[in-house]
């Protein structure tokens, strides 16, 4: 037989049982979804024809999908934004050798490493208003003599939300800050430092430029994360108070999992995937350009 | 970057740990507190005497401690699953000079974005068909296919690194695909394969929407969801719900605490690809 085609073969059949999966777990469900999001579906009994636009219109036309799209955008632009900025700033501290660098390392990764769901029962727990840790951190320093409800308040709760976000996923912004901060040779910075460049010039004129494609694939990767932001609310606040903190997924979950409206929540889903589609178009562009 | 570490590079240093920790360490007081302690005024900061009893009540009275054992059974099989299908995909697309290779790889990366909330709906009515739904065999598949293309992506990259001299020798020996991969590139991807196995455990152990639908009896449920939904209505009894964390993030602060070189190694090959 023919090398090459005996190559072709072996490689087909490497890949097949995995592309078989994801094709089947991920790609068809997809796909199906657009499906349903055109049609008229009846639980348990599924679809009863199709049903053109009419799904699209009733859902854009709603206050409570309104609400969640622009609690979505809201969460993700806040959250991903003091990311980066508290990342960048976490990886610069770390980058310099102190002694139990490794250590500190670990621990600020470890709310990363923690389920999302658990990091949320946890918040929960410390915003609690009567008994939670900081309620009762600040009322004996004096801080506030009332308890706050920060979960159960507008605009409160969103931001409480938000600094969990912050919590949990700066330290892997700071991360791959790092790995772009490690690769700059440090010879660079002794050659700014005898031409008489001081700290922040060097700061702003070298390590910015350089950490930038890192920052941008970081940014993309943790807003496309930001937009599909479920277990957070579904834990932390149930999407209240007033649906102020539910989320596309959150409400969309409720369209499928509780009314059992398969074809409406279908509709959730295909905006939330265009979205996050664009996303990801430009950040599968950047890699490869990083690439060449 | 020549530098000299100041006191208040170290008083920063400690702020941070502070913000990182605090939380964490204030689930395992609560742990450790009797339910008077927990709802007392003034708040009783470091319980004045331990108690033990709320891990007996997780481990021995109550569902708790079952969602964490599921969870095990669960992330480890689809671990070893993800991986060794991933190795062997990872092996064509990165080796094997066919046709299409490529075409492979923007699939499978393009497939790892795609949102939970979308495949959602087809999992849950084609599982429910297919008798999938409350079986841990369901949430194990789904898994697969969730996460195959990470898993792809962190293999390819790695075994992309890894000289080709040495496999071309055995294939021009005549050995089959099969033991080139196990027996010769397996053993030179170990760090690769480990890095992926642990990215791939917590990623299982995290995951909380497809466990949420697949698995919906009491009994079945994978300990994110089970602690997750244990606040009910009306009673949330914190200083259970605080150890079951506690007992939960186990597994991934020892993982952490002992590979984290290899976790970030893997992790930053995953998103950045340096």
């Amino acid at each position: 037989m023919n090398r090459s085609v005996k190559e072709y073969r072996t490689g087909l059949l490497l890949v097949l049982p995995a592309f078989i999966l994801v094709f089947f777990i991920l790609f068809l469900p997809t796909l199906n979804t657009f499906r349903l999001s055109f049609s008229h579906f009846k639980f348990p009994r599924g679809v009863q024809g199709s049903n053109g636009l009419q799904n699209y219109i009733y859902i854009l036309k709603d206050r409570e999908f309104l609400q969640s799209f622009l609690n979505t955008i809201n969460f993700a632009a806040v959250s991903v934004l003091f990311e980066v900025l508290f990342g960048i700033f976490l990886a610069v501290i770390i980058n310099k050798a102190f002694i139990g660098r490794g250590l500190v390392r670990t621990v600020i990764l470890f709310p990363w490493v923690l389920p999302t769901a658990l990091n949320a029962i946890v918040w929960r727990w410390l915003f609690n208003t009567d008994f939670g840790f900081i309620n009762s951190m600040l009322r004996t320093l004096h801080i506030i003599s009332t308890n706050i409800n920060w979960l159960g308040k507008i605009p409160l709760a969103m931001n409480s939300m938000i600094s969990v976000a912050i919590w949990k996923t700066s330290s892997f912004i700071a991360l791959m800050v790092l790995t772009g901060l490690q690769t700059i040779p440090m010879q660079v910075y002794e050659a700014a430092e005898i031409d008489g460049a001081s700290r922040q010039q060097q700061f702003l004129k070298i390590t910015v430029p350089l950490i930038i494609p890192s920052i941008l694939l970081a940014l993309l990767f943790r807003s496309m994360d930001a937009l599909r932001s479920f277990e957070l609310p579904f834990s932390l606040t149930q999407g209240g108070p007033a649906g102020s903190t539910q989320t596309l997924s959150l409400f969309g979950y409720r369209q499928f999992f509780q009314y059992l409206k398969f074809d409406l929540g279908a509709v959730v889903s295909v905006v939330q995937f265009l979205f996050i589609l664009v996303l990801g178009i430009l950040y599968i562009r950047l890699l490869r350009r990083d690439e060449s | 970057m020549k530098q000299r570490t100041s006191i208040g590079h170290y008083i920063l240093i400690l702020v941070l740990l502070v913000i990182f920790f605090v939380p964490i360490l204030w689930i395992f007081l609560t742990s450790i507190k009797t339910s008077g302690e927990i709802y007392a005024w003034p708040p009783v900061f470091i319980p004045a005497a331990p108690t033990l009893n709320n891990y007996a009540t997780v481990l021995f009275d109550s569902n708790l401690g079952l969602y964490i054992l599921n969870s095990l059974v669960i992330c480890t099989i689809s671990t070893i699953l993800v991986v060794l299908l991933a190795s062997l995909a990872g092996y064509g697309i990165s080796r094997v000079a066919f046709k299409g290779a490529g075409v492979f790889f923007i699939f499978f990366l393009s497939m790892s974005m795609f949102p939970q909330l979308s495949i959602a709906p087809s999992i849950f009515l084609w599982f429910s068909r297919l008798g999938l739904l409350n079986r841990f065999t369901g949430l194990i598949i789904a898994y697969l296919g969730l996460f195959l293309p990470l898993a792809i992506w962190i293999l390819t990259t790695y075994m992309k690194t890894i000289p080709e001299d040495i496999e071309d020798s055995a294939r021009i020996d005549g050995c089959s695909v099969f033991r080139i991969i196990f027996q010769i590139l397996f053993p030179l991807a170990i760090p690769g394969v480990i890095a992926a196995s642990l990215i791939m455990f917590i990623f299982s152990w995290n995951e909380f929407f497809l466990s949420l639908i697949i698995l919906s009896k009491d009994t079945l449920r994978t300990a994110t969801v089970g602690i997750a939904l244990y606040p009910g209505e009306y009673a949330f009894p914190w200083e259970l719900i605080s150890t079951a964390t506690f007992l939960a993030i186990i597994p991934l602060a020892l993982l952490l605490f002992f590979f984290q070189q290899r976790i970030i190694s893997g992790l930053t090959a995953g998103a950045l690809k340096s």
